[in-house]
């Protein structure tokens, strides 16, 4: 007897179907990433402070596909910044995207999510900031720490904003 | 879920813990800083403020008989017999940028050091 299979109504079984969402939101990732590398510094900005765009896919991951294919996208995003700015910028990309892929995974367990939309935005964005301050001070100097409270406020308003566009897109993935 | 009270307990002391950084970085005086002392345009002098224990008057000699106050964290001109007075008057110097300049005795005092605070505000 065949071992009987989930299969939904495009006669796919569940297996394929995240593999193909996987291999979407991988793609998904690595665009954000890119057109975000496009964007010119804002003035007001220190230097690294980023909107966050790709981290909207890590999180809805995390969530939706589980921890290793969301760590796995992250490691992608990683390789994918160093290979296009050097490998300083896959150190801190790779560092920022791991912990705050596993911070905002943490935070969506079923059953076990006690921020909304927004807390898990701020929570995974601040989680990035800081572990990329951290490579930083370790490949360069102790003095980038006093990007601290500038990393840690643009990284809740950042936070603030991809968790709201996260709830506002999160209905469409799940239709994927 | 977009938001739950919960949240506010997330965001709340962040925003109070980068605050308070921003406060203490501002404020407090900076780790390495150097007070370079020259005399007609050469060093004769580099003071660690940072490692400075005790106050000290340093006497530079020349005509106008200068005189520098070292304290901790900060230096300044304690006398000078210049006429205008400018580098007395200038005050005490305690953070990376500052300078004073005692124009008539060629003596100027420069504190030197990493001033990354100044260059992100804003």
């Amino acid at each position: 007897m065949m071992p009987k299979i989930m299969k939904d109504k495009l006669n796919l079984s569940s297996t394929t179907r995240k593999v193909a969402l996987v291999g979407l939101l991988a793609a998904l990732a690595l665009v954000l990433s890119w057109l975000e590398s496009m964007l010119p510094p804002l003035p007001m900005l220190p230097p690294g402070a980023k909107l966050g765009l790709s981290n909207i896919v890590t999180m809805y991951a995390a969530g939706a596909v589980g921890l290793w294919p969301a760590m796995g996208i992250a490691l992608l995003k990683g390789a994918f910044s160093g290979l296009m700015q050097g490998s300083v910028a896959f150190c801190m990309s790779t560092a920022g995207g791991l912990c705050s892929t596993f911070v905002m995974w943490l935070l969506q367990r079923p059953k076990k999510r006690p921020f909304g939309t927004i807390g898990l935005g701020v929570a995974g964005a601040v989680t990035h900031n800081l572990a990329q301050l951290l490579v930083a001070i370790l490949l360069t100097t102790p003095a980038v720490a006093y990007y601290a409270p500038f990393l840690l406020l643009f990284g809740v308003f950042f936070g603030i904003l991809t968790g709201i566009v996260l709830r506002v897109v999160s209905p469409f993935l799940d239709k994927i | 879920m977009l938001f739950r009270k919960k949240d506010m307990l997330l965001i709340f002391p962040l925003v109070a813990a980068a605050l308070l950084l921003l406060v203490w970085f501002t404020f407090r005086t900076a780790d390495d800083c150097v007070a370079v002392v020259e005399v007609n345009g050469a060093v004769v002098g580099q003071y660690d403020l940072s490692t400075q224990t005790d106050t000290q008057i340093l006497d530079l000699g020349g005509s106008y008989h200068v005189q520098l106050k070292l304290a901790p964290g900060e230096i300044s001109f304690f006398h000078s017999d210049c006429p205008d007075q400018v580098c007395v008057r200038t005050g005490v110097l305690t953070k990376p940028g500052q300078t004073a300049v005692c124009l008539p005795a060629r003596v100027s005092v420069e504190i030197q050091g990493e001033a990354e605070v100044d260059g992100v505000t804003g």
